[in-house]
């Protein structure tokens, strides 16, 4: 036997029912002890490599395979899938689909159970795992209770129960806030320590990764490159280019002072800003303010107001606590916050899902009460999460039309808005696809579309951009920000925060149902200290921006202050 | 929202052994089927209303209140049309049969009652050990948990889905019956996906996590025979059979009553 975890010789394989191959001759060896990151834009393969480490392919997700792949020393071809569970733990994206049972400890049992481990062991194993992921204080409640953190590390922690030498989580993250998120990565951390067990993590987040051993960028099925972390992290073009969000800090860097070592995390940014003896104009910092100041002067027209806004929930949770604030005509606001926090219950009242049960809240200075859901409806368009649960129609077209059609528009008018707005979304020549075929990134935004048709003067949006990949990300961010330009007020929920410092204009940061801070992004990325009670972090570069003291939001606008004379 | 019925109290009712509950969802179905005249089966009622007190579980037959009063309704004409007596009163109302639909409906109501206390007291994988105890296969008694565990999920992800096409402008109140079964189609096409991908996360980590890996496959929770399990089983046990007798002899029949 090898002292390889994982061997991987030439794998193809090719879902049932498509023409493309999913993996396209993947060859890879991960010695035991490893900690490795599968990273790549949408579709390139990561989850269908991740899923043949378990045996899922191709055992459960049938199709045409070729090559191998040894598990300690098993062939996932000729095991089982819970043969092979006995030594690969894996953990899924969607939190909620894979956890089953009404408490905390028979979830963490089930998967010793199924081995037939003795009861006391399993006693012992909860104990140990539930102490391990911090859960202790949680074991008797219903998993449906917790937060998505929680859930995420109650999930690890029923694998880690079975004692697997290999664990593979699949976008373990990519739904949870920025402090949740770090939660899991102490975790990885946690178990990278330990020799004998070897780590494989599909991952979106850059910044998390940092203590990984390695990464494999992947694409079309393919390894595109494979090295250690911090190699491969300094190609910012190439992550770029294959959909993966690169560093803001290595990316200013390699534009103002390239070396073959650039700096990756803030601490080495700080080290390396002085030692290049860059400096930031004062001038030219107060300047870029001044502008912060006039964009802002041009939105005065309040749109929506709140004052001392109360929400409970019929089983007696109180979610929003006295919340007051004002949005104007045409701003491009982020409302960020904990899992929880009220932030989802907030935007539900700006069109009408939800009534106060406490305060004001007015909408074109009428209060919501009087104007209801289908009126209000009209004015104010609301993107939901998952654009799975509201499609259903066979083509693309009548999808984005229903919102018109049941306003009772006519058909030329429809015809002309979906048009307008497929355009909008840039999805023309899609009219007669099934939506349900397209990607996620597509479905997104025909969800977007089927919004937009009724031509709202508010646009909400609730986390856009989760689970796309930085690319599409970025597409999604660009096309709302016309949507914004060309004069719809745009609200949108998040826990990306680089989406925040590089597309908000203003942010409101709510905390167990109260606003904890609000301002422009720059004032509230300045305020690390507060965020941080509300479990945010701004991203690496901002952080490194403000312990230069000023705080910028891009690499771009930091270049454009720099001291040139100073040189 | 919780979506479970699940309730996660300390009661009398939630400390009884789950095969103790099951038998006596078993039970009190014997001793509601066997009369057909209203005054018969109150006894059980009164036993079954009792046990929802004790369980403190009225909150969830609150929850399916609507669901209950359609049932009370159409059951209450449903079984005049399908049956018939001596004394007419009026329209299709006899005596016999308005008397032998009030068992009828009470049957269905507390059957629900009964099903509503086992679900609210009992864990799912208690359940599931309770069926095993009695003799069913394990994969059964999963299968059948199963079950039971997707609805809470479905019911919010319909909650959901409803709002988000509300979002939309789609307004389910209004419109004749015909217009307004054509407007679920766009919650029950996202919802039969969503359960569709839901169940598919559901099946990969089951097998992840190695299920059907070993045949002699252990249990965490243990289930435990006491005192007041013996007592209630033999209560029950001898509530039935007495039911059966009297029902053999006679009793509990509405004279002069056709059914159809």
């Amino acid at each position: 036997m090898s002292d390889h975890a994982v061997n991987i010789k030439d794998l193809q394989f090719r879902y049932r029912g498509e023409k493309k191959l999913a993996l396209d001759g993947i060859t890879l060896d991960v010695p035991k002890g490893e900690f490795l990151v599968i990273m790549g834009a949408s579709e390139a393969g990561k989850s269908t490599l991740a899923a043949s480490l378990n045996g899922l392919i191709p055992h459960y997700m049938r199709g045409r395979i070729k090559g191998d792949v040894v598990v300690l020393g098993r062939n996932t071809m000729e095991s089982t899938i819970p043969q092979l569970a006995e030594n690969v733990g894996i953990v899924f994206q969607d939190f909620e689909a894979q956890l089953f049972s009404t408490n905390v400890e028979l979830e963490i049992a089930f998967g010793p159970e199924n081995f037939g481990v003795a009861r006391e062991e399993i006693k012992q194993r909860i104990d140990e795992n539930l102490k391990y992921v911090g859960l202790e204080e949680f074991r008797n409640r219903p998993p449906f209770t917790l937060s998505g953190g929680q859930k995420q590390k109650l999930a690890i922690a029923s694998v880690l129960a079975m004692q697997p030498k290999l664990l593979v989580m699949d976008e373990p993250t990519t739904d949870l806030d920025p402090i949740s998120k770090q939660g899991i990565f102490e975790i990885t951390n946690k178990l990278r320590q330990s020799d004998d067990i070897t780590l494989i993590v599909v991952e979106h987040e850059t910044e998390e990764i940092l203590n990984a051993d390695r990464i494999v960028l992947i694409q079309d099925g393919k390894i595109i490159k494979f090295g250690p972390v911090r190699e491969i992290l300094q190609e910012v073009e190439t992550l770029e280019e294959l959909g993966v969000m690169p560093l803001g800090i290595p990316m200013f860097f390699k534009k103002v002072n390239p070396s073959s070592q650039l700096p990756l995390t803030p601490d080495e940014g700080v080290e390396a800003f002085k030692k290049a003896s860059l400096q930031i104009s004062e001038v030219k910092f107060k300047d870029m303010l001044k502008e912060d100041e006039a964009v802002s002067r041009q939105f005065s027209t309040p749109i929506i107001q709140c004052k001392d806004l109360e929400h409970t929930y019929p089983n007696g949770v109180r979610a929003l606590r006295g919340i007051n604030l004002e949005i104007n005509k045409g701003e491009m606001i982020a409302i960020i916050g904990q899992n929880g926090s009220g932030k989802t219950t907030l935007v539900k009242h700006f069109n009408g899902l939800l009534m106060p049960t406490g305060g004001d809240l007015m909408v074109n200075g009428k209060p919501t009460s009087d104007q209801g859901i289908f009126k209000l409806g009209q004015r104010v368009g609301y993107v939901f999460q998952n654009p799975d649960h509201q499609i259903f129609s066979e083509f693309v077209f009548d999808e984005v039309a229903f919102s018109p059609r049941l306003r009772n528009i006519p058909e030329d008018e429809v015809k002309e808005r979906v048009s307008e707005a497929l355009e909008a979304v840039g999805l023309v020549g899609y009219e007669q696809e099934d939506p349900f075929s397209l990607t996620k990134s597509g479905r997104q935004r025909v969800a977007v579309a089927s919004v937009l048709t009724i031509q709202p003067e508010v646009l909400i949006l609730d986390e856009p951009t989760t689970g796309l990949d930085y690319k599409e990300q970025r597409s999604m961010m660009d096309m709302v920000k016309r949507l914004n330009e060309r004069g719809s007020t745009t609200i949108f929920v998040t826990h990306h925060m680089w989406v925040v410092a590089e597309y908000a204009q203003k942010v409101i940061v709510v905390k167990d149902g109260k606003i904890l801070l609000q301002g422009t992004t720059r004032d509230v990325f300045s305020n690390e200290k507060i965020l941080e009670e509300s479990f945010l972090r701004p991203p690496h570069f901002v952080q490194f921006a403000n312990r230069l003291g000023k705080t910028f939001l891009t690499p771009n606008e930091m270049i454009r202050c720099l001291d040139m004379g100073g040189r | 929202m919780t979506p479970e019925l699940y309730l996660d109290y300390d009661t009398v009712i939630h400390r009884l052994d789950a095969r103790t509950k099951i038998l006596i969802f078993v039970f009190s179905f014997i001793a509601l089927v066997v009369f057909e005249h209203p005054l018969w089966i109150i006894p059980i009622s009164a036993l079954t209303l009792l046990q929802t007190t004790l369980a403190r579980a009225w909150v969830n037959v609150w929850r399916i209140r609507v669901m209950l009063t359609i049932l009370t309704i159409t059951s209450i004409l449903m079984w005049n049309v399908f049956a018939s007596g001596e004394t007419h009163l009026f329209l299709f109302f006899d005596l016999e049969s308005l008397l032998y639909s009030l068992t009828r409906t009470m049957l269905i109501l507390l059957m629900i009652l009964c099903g509503v206390n086992l679900i609210s007291t009992t864990r799912n994988e208690e359940l599931v050990l309770g069926m095993i105890g009695l003799g069913l296969p394990y994969r059964v008694g999963f299968t059948i948990s199963t079950a039971l565990r997707l609805v809470p999920t479905i019911v919010s992800s319909i909650y959901t889905i409803s709002q988000a096409q509300r979002s939309r402008g789609l307004d389910l109140e209004s419109g004749s019956i015909l217009q307004r079964m054509k407007k679920y189609v766009p919650l029950l096409i996202p919802v039969f996906i969503s359960t569709i991908r839901n169940t598919n996360t559901f099946g990969m980590a089951l097998e992840s996590k190695g299920f059907g890996a070993k045949k002699d496959r252990t249990f965490y929770l243990k289930l435990e025979m006491r005192n007041l399990d013996y007592f209630i089983l033999a209560f029950g046990a001898c509530f039935s059979v007495v039911s059966i007798i009297l029902d053999i002899k006679g009793f509990g029949d509405i004279k002069g009553l056709t059914r159809f």
